[in-house]
């Protein structure tokens, strides 16, 4: 696990959408790798777009009451990012409770990375999502310094 | 777009680490019940992979691990050396393929 301090490291104010325009769950995957891809820390979209496919298929990243985190590890990067994204209406995610998803961590790994981070960093996601009094600080953010707050639980 | 050698050799290699960290990935309380799915599109993507740098990259995932290897900066991000601007030694089967001097890693350009 990581330190919630730690763990804002791994985002960025260029990867935070608190409008999503997405409406199913192939477009807001695009969506939120195009943010990966304007930055510039993944090389190759289609490749990655059909890793966090593949991902799916062994079971869906929605994780339940309104939270998704699609990750992956893959060679075209060099950096471990996380994304954040949040759809007001929600989106149909396959999700195991089959609820609709509003909020989105899409969480990109290369296949190695210093430290060892990418499982402590999906770890320590859960574990701040699984508390509903994030999850609705989460739900009325609206700005990346206000996201922060909430994930170092200083909000 | 047709993929090239190397394209498909990274598509390989993603599916390989996430079939490998499917277990750890579940005990962090994902839900995991594609394995069998994707352990039979795993070995379709073999399929398609010219035999001898499908061996290569077996041979050098059994012995590092990591058989594919993004290059950032010139730096080999498998064993963190700088590689030469010639980029490395030239693959033997695939043209396109480079590995680093050091590591023996095929490396994969991020930019
Ligand atoms: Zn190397």
């Amino acid at each position: 696990m990581l330190q919630r301090a730690e763990l804002t490291k791994y985002f960025k104010s260029t990867l935070f959408i608190p409008q999503l325009k997405s409406k199913t769950k192939d477009a807001v995957l695009k969506e939120l790798l195009d943010l990966f891809v304007q930055v510039k820390y993944i090389r190759n979209r289609d490749l990655v777009l059909e890793m966090l496919h593949q991902r799916e298929k062994l079971g869906s990243t929605g994780i339940g009451k309104n939270v998704a985190i699609p990750h992956g590890r893959t060679t075209a990067t060099s950096d471990v990012i996380v994304a954040f994204g949040r759809s007001e209406q929600g989106i149909d995610f396959d999700a195991i409770d089959k609820k609709p998803v509003h909020l989105f961590f899409m969480v990109i790994a290369p296949p190695h990375d210093e430290g060892n981070v990418y499982l402590p960093i999906l770890g320590s996601l859960v574990t701040v999502l699984n508390l509903k009094k994030n999850r609705d600080k989460l739900l009325k953010v609206n700005t990346f310094e206000e996201f922060i707050e909430v994930i170092t639980g200083e909000s | 777009m047709a993929k090239t050698s190397l394209e498909l050799l990274v598509s390989l290699q993603d599916l390989d680490l996430m079939i490998e960290e499917a277990d750890e990935v579940k005990k962090l309380g994902f839900s995991v019940t594609g394995s069998t799915e994707l352990i039979k599109a795993r070995e379709e993507l073999a399929k398609s992979i010219s035999r001898p740098l499908l061996s290569r990259y077996e041979q050098l995932r059994a012995k590092i691990k990591r058989a594919v290897v993004p290059v950032k900066d010139d730096i080999c991000l498998g064993c963190f050396l700088r590689q030469p601007t010639s980029r490395g030694v030239r693959g033997r089967e695939d043209e396109q393929i480079f590995t680093c001097e050091n590591c023996g890693r095929m490396l994969y350009w991020l930019e």
